[in-house]
């Protein structure tokens, strides 16, 4: 991997803005989806983000991690806005999406979330029909035509359609954990978004159900851009094509090609926190 | 510390403390159970007059009623132990059927039949077939259309309804009107896919309300109107029930036979008690009881108006405080700010909401007064003003109830939701709410049972006790079961207070302890499904 994209990213040196604490890479603007620039979200008092600037590349799998309490969460909350939900959470700075910054007036966080879905840490299908959970996101936006090919399609490609295809009018509360996560993931691909945000995704399952969850991942990034937050440092390793490192404050650290960052962190607390120092 | 002395290091943690506390509990649960089964068993001998009765009747009623029964249960124990639900079910559903046409029956004696079938045609049945239409084709827009189309022929109707001057005749406006709609659900429910048998069964039910209109006057006596009414409430349902049990299993027939059987108990317990026993029990609530009027004589006394006017203000009640309430409450949990000067504002609606749940009755009495009456201007002790301010005194308890339900909708569903693209109103309306529905039918049928036992802010706003015609309309003076009650229970005859009101009571509570089991089977019901 490491080979074939040296070509394309520009590894930019130490981010010179910040005491040369961060070793933060840039892509080039055209394959760049998602970009947060000087990004701080504080809750109340608290400073959740503290200054992320990072460019997220299109159709790739971005992991990021770090340790507990570290922001990842906020991060990734604050790219679909569902910061907004929470009263006391505030930010600052920007995040552009397809170089549109997500927090102007103009711009409806609903409609922004109907491009940009999310699959939780816990998985938490709707207490309906296994049909209903994946027809919700096509129903809410009245695009119904083909409603049971749309649900079908998500089913098959969050590898869930075989599994189910017999029983679609059960309670999607009913599945196993690993089926209910992959509803879940199903149900946030059925309305085809752009970029799908993942929270822990697998942290609730068992190793056969991680597996799954991954290989699905492998294949979503073929059509959708991924980002995930893990704990998992070998499931960063893994899955991803880049990786992002958080670490206490809710600085971004370093971040760049994942073989690069675990075969070879610039970052002295990074290498730290990788080699399992602390965390 | 170290020590290991294996007789001791096992010898178990001191629970006398926790012991105490359990039975401590426990007698103070005994206590009150005991105490409220004595006093309902005082009024129940007083209201069925159980102390007149010989012993010799007692054996023979008990025989008479225990042995099909007995025999009955029997069989159905050791021979067809997997019937014994269907037997269960097809014995209640004829009795919660009479309660249930009682009700439509009362509901047409304040409205007539003219008001629901002019709506029911020009504002439900559109507005059904327009949600169809959407729903169908699962359009999100189908409540909204529905709702429009309901409310225009809402308003179409109201101006249309002085200007018509003939009608079909009533049974003919109640087949259309309750018969095609329960026929046609059945047919829908029975058979989902198959137009045919549909139009089977929705004629063949169409055909016996019809059929009843005239054997009902013929055969009982009753009015061809009152006929249908059975028919649709309680015929309908039983065929259907038992319809759908023989589809399923021809040979469950026996269990089918439970409400047979339980008539048969009950007409063999009467028949061989009067034959054996010197002298039967004296009820005082029997059918004249909860047909006729107030009187002055004792036999003649009656709970009718009071029953009617309870069922009325307890519709408006209904309606009024779940709207609202509910309403309240998805705004207070959903909308309202949390933070800053509105969020303190919401907290301290909140605590007062709290805090008027435990305003004293009457205190709502002199509101209601106060507002409806004097401010406002609408009649002393009418039926509008009663319902009314009923619906203030339980609306604190809806909200709580309500909030306390939507609030226990766990905070992730809520999130899969709005991460969906789901706007507030969409995220309440699919998921928040069918969540929270059982919750909150609990605790609206909750309250609207301790609204139909209040006295005092009915005595407030100068609703009578004692009336002798029903109400009929939203104007009518009005009284209810307990103000009644109240007023025999002073009564200077003694045979009022120690033989009608106990009756009265009897009746106010059966009416209350079926609304509280309606409460807990739709709980059970919707905790299946959520
Ligand atoms: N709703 C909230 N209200 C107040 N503070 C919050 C809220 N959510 C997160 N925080 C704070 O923001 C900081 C970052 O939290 P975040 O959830 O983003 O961490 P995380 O990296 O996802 O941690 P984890 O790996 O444990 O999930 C934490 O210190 C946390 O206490
Ligand atoms: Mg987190």
């Amino acid at each position: 991997m490491e080979e074939s994209t040296t070509g394309d990213w520009s590894e930019t040196g130490l981010d010179e803005s910040d005491g040369g604490d961060r070793d933060i890479e840039q892509i080039p603007e055209a394959e760049t989806i998602i970009e947060a620039r000087n990004l701080d979200v504080y809750y109340g008092e608290e400073r959740a983000l503290n200054d992320v600037s990072m460019s997220i590349p299109e159709q790739k799998v971005t992991a990021i991690i770090g340790p507990s309490g570290c922001g990842k969460s906020t991060f990734l909350r604050s790219i679909n806005r569902m910061n907004d939900l929470i009263d006391i959470a505030n930010v600052t700075g920007e995040l552009c999406f397809k170089g549109k910054n997500v927090y102007d007036e103009d711009v409806d966080a609903v409609a922004l979330r109907r491009q940009v879905g999310m699959v939780f840490q816990a998985p938490n299908p709707f207490p309906k029909s296994i049909y209903d959970n994946v027809a919700y996101g096509p129903r809410i936006q009245n695009d119904t035509e083909n409603l049971d090919e749309q649900v079908e399609q998500a089913l098959r490609q969050a590898a869930l359609w075989d599994e189910v295809k017999d029983r679609l009018d059960e309670r999607g509360t009913d599945l196993s954990g690993g089926q209910q996560q992959r509803l879940c993931i199903a149900r946030a691909i059925a309305v085809d978004p752009e970029v799908v945000l993942m929270d822990e995704p697998a942290s609730a399952l068992d190793p056969v159900a991680t597996s799954k969850i991954e290989d699905l991942i492998d294949e979503l990034s073929e059509d959708y851009t991924v980002v995930i937050v893990t704990h998992n440092m070998q499931q960063a390793a893994r899955i991803s094509d880049k990786t992002a490192v958080f670490l206490t404050g809710g600085h971004l650290v370093e971040y760049g090609e994942t073989d690069r960052i675990f075969q070879n962190p610039r970052n002295e607390r990074v290498e730290d926190y990788i080699s399992g120092k602390f965390g | 510390m170290s020590e290991h002395n294996p007789d001791t290091a096992f010898a178990g943690v001191s629970r006398l403390r926790g012991r105490i506390f359990g039975s401590l509990a426990k007698a103070a649960s005994w206590l009150g159970v005991v105490v409220l089964a004595w006093l309902l068993f005082m009024v129940v001998v007083d209201a069925f007059g159980l102390t007149a009765a010989s012993t010799d009747w007692y054996l023979g009623a008990l025989v008479g009623f225990g042995a099909p029964l007995a025999t009955y249960s029997a069989y159905l124990y050791w021979k067809r132990p997997d019937l014994r639900w269907i037997a269960v079910r097809a014995t209640v559903i004829p009795p919660a059927g009479l309660i249930f046409a009682g009700a439509i029956f009362v509901l047409f004696l304040v409205f007539e039949p003219f008001f629901w079938f002019l709506y029911y045609t020009i504002a439900v049945l559109p507005a059904v077939a327009v949600y169809g239409h959407f729903a169908t084709r699962d359009d999100t827009r189908a409540p909204l259309a529905a709702g429009f189309v309901g409310v225009v022929g809402l308003v179409i109707g109201y101006f249309v309804e002085p200007l018509i001057l003939i009608m079909p005749l009533p049974w003919i406006m109640l087949v259309w009107v309750l018969v095609v709609p329960a026929g046609a659900l059945i047919a829908y429910r029975q058979a989902p896919e198959d137009r045919q048998q549909q139009v089977t069964i929705l004629g063949t039910g169409v055909a016996g309300g019809v059929l009843a209109s005239y054997l009902g006057p013929a055969l009982i006596g009753v009015t061809p109107d009152t006929a249908v009414i059975l028919y649709a409430a309680t015929l309908l349902p039983v065929a259907w029930y038992n319809g759908a049990v023989l589809a399923n299993d021809r040979s469950a027939w026996p269990g089918l036979l439970g409400p047979v059987v339980a008539l048969g108990a009950i007409g063999g317990g009467i028949v061989l008690g009067g034959l054996v026993g010197t002298t039967g029990p004296e009820p005082v609530l029997d059918w004249q009881f909860l047909t006729s009027a107030p009187s002055t004589l004792p036999a003649n006394a009656g709970l009718f108006p009071a029953i009617v006017g309870s069922v009325f203000i307890i519709a408006i009640v209904a309606i009024v405080s779940f709207v609202v309430g509910v309403g309240a409450a998805i705004y207070l949990e959903e909308y309202a700010p949390q933070t800053g000067v509105g969020g303190t504002i919401t907290r301290i609606i909140r605590v007062n909401i709290a805090n008027l749940a435990g305003v004293p009755s009457v205190v709502y009495g002199l509101l209601g007064l106060g507002l409806f009456v004097n401010l406002i201007g609408m009649g002393l002790g009418i039926v509008l003003v009663a319902g009314l301010t009923l619906s203030l005194l339980i609306l604190p308890i809806v909200i709580i109830s309500a909030q306390e339900a939507i609030r226990s909708v766990p905070e992730e569903v809520r999130e899969a939701s709005y991460g969906m693209g789901a706007t507030r109103w969409q995220t309440i309306r699919e998921v928040v709410l069918p969540r929270a529905v059982p919750g909150v039918l609990t605790g609206t049928i909750l309250a609207l049972s301790r609204a139909i036992g209040e006295t005092a802010p009915l005595l407030m706003i100068g609703a009578a006790t004692t009336v002798f015609r029903p109400p009929t309309g939203f104007a009518s003076q009005v009284s209810a079961m307990p103000l009644q009650v109240f007023y025999w229970s002073f009564h200077q005859k003694s045979a009022f207070r120690e033989l009608i009101a106990p009756a009265g009571v009897v009746t106010l509570l059966v009416v209350m302890l079926s609304m509280n089991v309606l409460a807990i089977y739709l709980r059970n019901r919707y905790e299946q499904q959520a």
